[in-house]
């Protein structure tokens, strides 16, 4: 599904800033306006700071995607974040609304969630985390 | 949706066109109600700073670069608020699913609650009971046999919610259900123990008094398991005295006895049920002592029994500003004649 | 509505330091510390001397853990009662059921 992929390691605060700024241009190219450069942006951010807060170290891999619709092919963005951390013992926990260990209000994966348009989540406790999430252009 | 975003970004431009042209109060009053309208049409605050550098850019288009440039920080910026915001719609939904998962719990309860006071020659009853919010753990309940006795029982359930209200069904069962025990009142809060012990959660108990008085004998037999202690009002001493029954909480363990009381009633003397509610009143800092309640009584002992529970429970609401930390019961049976 | 919790083990007596309220907001940390020792068979000795309040789910608590104990045949003692908390205990008929040190904290 995904046509061109790029991936960014995290691994310090460096590693967000380069995955934002990544995930800037592919958003650009693929022609979402400035709120949803913004929304995506946000997005990868939050993925990227949860991975190094709590895996130390991690990627953030970004592509085109594309997909048929009654109007034609659809445009969008996929970010897979993706990490070999701990992993997220109660997920149903971290998705619910309130709940945040980093402070900040309304971040967060439930937060991720609402920017973003698909979400899937995947984690396994001493294993890792890997988190996909699409949004389309409309 | 991308219609509705059109109309309202025409909208803020005339709005802000005419607010620039002539800055006045008006302007700015409109400004306020069309926020409103945003935030109805749940506009995230990221978009509206988008949407005011699209009209700046279409208003002025020889504005300067550095002007627009610097909105793409403030969204930025506004991107937490956003998140914020929708957290927040997100936990308003959440909140308006379970109070009306409440509601239906709290008419259930309604329910369970006894219509009406007893009618019984002997005796004047009156009772009230408010909850410190929807659901009550306070359960009160009467029963009257053919022989006139009439039970009585007040219960305070630890715990909330549904399982609570389930356990006030339980009570009233065990007490509907069993004619011979209401003249027994320990075997009848044996029975209920085992109920309850099998059925609760580890860190669930009730307290409860339960008694019954026969008008043949005027006599008030009663048990109590682990509830606050009532008082009993002596008409020939004008004395108020401790009305207690020792006994555990309920659902603790699974055999337990309970120790039988009796108490003589005599004309113009009255028995007073309450939850803790009305024992951990507080006034200011400090619990309300046993003996002000005794007083409060007695200030309005000269009205009907269900006038002076109303009265001695505005009294205590009133000094805790109506709003109660706990459920508040109190029941008064008198015998008049 | 605060809490503190202290713990402290001499021997195989594993003593718990409270101070301030027993109360809705505060039960689940008391749970938290007290049940799963209580569940271990652990001898634990709860020290309320710096306990100004206990409601019904605070109390809810102990219960919990004196069942827990019946079923470990651990041991939950109880020391440093303010009079409030002992009428309370008194009253609900748990000082027939837990064990009660009048003694003091040690």
């Amino acid at each position: 599904m995904m046509k061109t992929q790029s991936c960014v390691e995290v691994k310090n605060e460096w590693g967000i800033v380069a995955a934002r700024q990544a995930g800037r241009s592919l958003s650009k190219e693929i022609g979402f306006g400035s709120v949803d450069q913004a929304r995506i942006t946000t997005a990868i951010s939050e993925l990227s700071r949860n991975i190094y807060l709590y895996a130390k170290r991690g990627e953030i891999c970004l592509g085109a995607v594309e997909r048929p619709t009654k109007m034609g092919m659809q445009k969008g963005i996929q970010i897979i974040a993706r990490d070999h951390g701990p992993g997220i013992p109660d997920i149903r926990q971290v998705m619910t609304d309130g709940f945040t260990t980093s402070g900040g209000m309304g971040a967060g994966l439930p937060g991720v969630k609402r920017l973003m348009d698909e979400f899937l989540i995947d984690s396994e406790t001493g294993e890792g985390t890997t988190i996909t999430t699409t949004k389309w252009l409309r | 949706m991308e219609q509705t975003v059109q109309n309202l970004e025409e909208t803020y431009k005339s709005i802000l066109q005419t607010f620039l042209n002539r800055k006045s109060e008006q302007g700015l009053y409109e400004a306020q109600q069309f926020s409103k309208v945003l935030l109805e049409h749940q506009i995230s605050p990221e978009e509206l700073v988008s949407i005011h550098r699209a009209v700046l850019e279409e208003l002025y288009p020889s504005v300067s670069v550095e002007i627009v440039d610097s909105l793409d920080l403030l969204l930025e910026v506004m991107m937490g608020y956003g998140l914020a915001y929708r957290e927040h719609q997100s936990l308003r939904d959440r909140q308006i699913e379970l109070e009306s998962q409440i509601n239906v719990a709290a008419n259930m309860q309604q329910t369970l609650l006894p219509k009406a006071v007893p009618t019984v020659d002997q005796l004047d009853i009156g009772v009230i009971s408010v909850p410190a919010n929807k659901m009550s753990g306070d359960y009160y309940h009467f029963i009257q046999d053919e022989n006139e006795c009439v039970g009585v029982a007040i219960a305070d359930i630890i715990g909330k919610g549904v399982p609570a209200a389930l356990c006030m069904s339980m009570i009233k069962y065990a007490m509907d259900s069993l004619p011979e025990q209401r003249l027994q009142p320990a075997a009848l809060l044996e029975n209920l123990n085992r109920v309850v012990e099998q059925n609760v959660d580890d860190n669930m108990f009730i307290t409860m008094m339960y008694g019954s008085y026969d008008p043949r004998t005027h006599d008030f037999h009663f048990s109590g398991a682990g509830h606050e202690p009532g008082f009993f009002y002596k008409a020939s001493s004008d004395q108020f005295e401790e009305l207690y029954a020792k006994g555990l909480v309920l659902g603790v363990s699974k055999r337990v006895k309970f120790r039988e009381y009796s108490q003589r009633v005599d004309q113009g003397d009255f028995i007073v049920l309450l939850s803790d509610g009305v024992t951990e009143s507080r006034i200011g800092d400090r619990f309300v002592e046993r003996a002000e309640i005794t007083n409060l009584i007695r200030k309005y002992m000269h009205l009907s029994a269900q006038e002076l529970v109303e009265s001695v429970y505005y009294e205590l609401a009133k000094l805790q500003e109506f709003i109660l930390k706990d459920d508040f019961t109190l029941m008064i049976i008198r015998r008049k004649v | 509505m605060n809490l503190s919790i202290r713990q402290e083990k001499n021997e195989d007596v594993v003593v718990l330091y409270l101070s301030g309220e027993i109360d809705a907001f505060t039960a689940t940390k008391l749970r938290e510390e007290l049940i799963p020792l209580a569940e271990m068979g652990q001898t634990v000795r709860v020290d309320l001397s710096g306990v100004d309040y206990i409601d019904s789910t605070g109390l809810g608590v102990f219960i919990g853990a004196l069942k827990a104990t019946h079923i470990t045949e651990g041991n939950l003692t109880l020391v440093g009662m303010s009079t409030r908390i002992k009428r309370l205990f008194s009253i609900t008929g748990l000082d027939e059921v837990i064990a009660i040190d009048e003694e003091g904290s040690k």
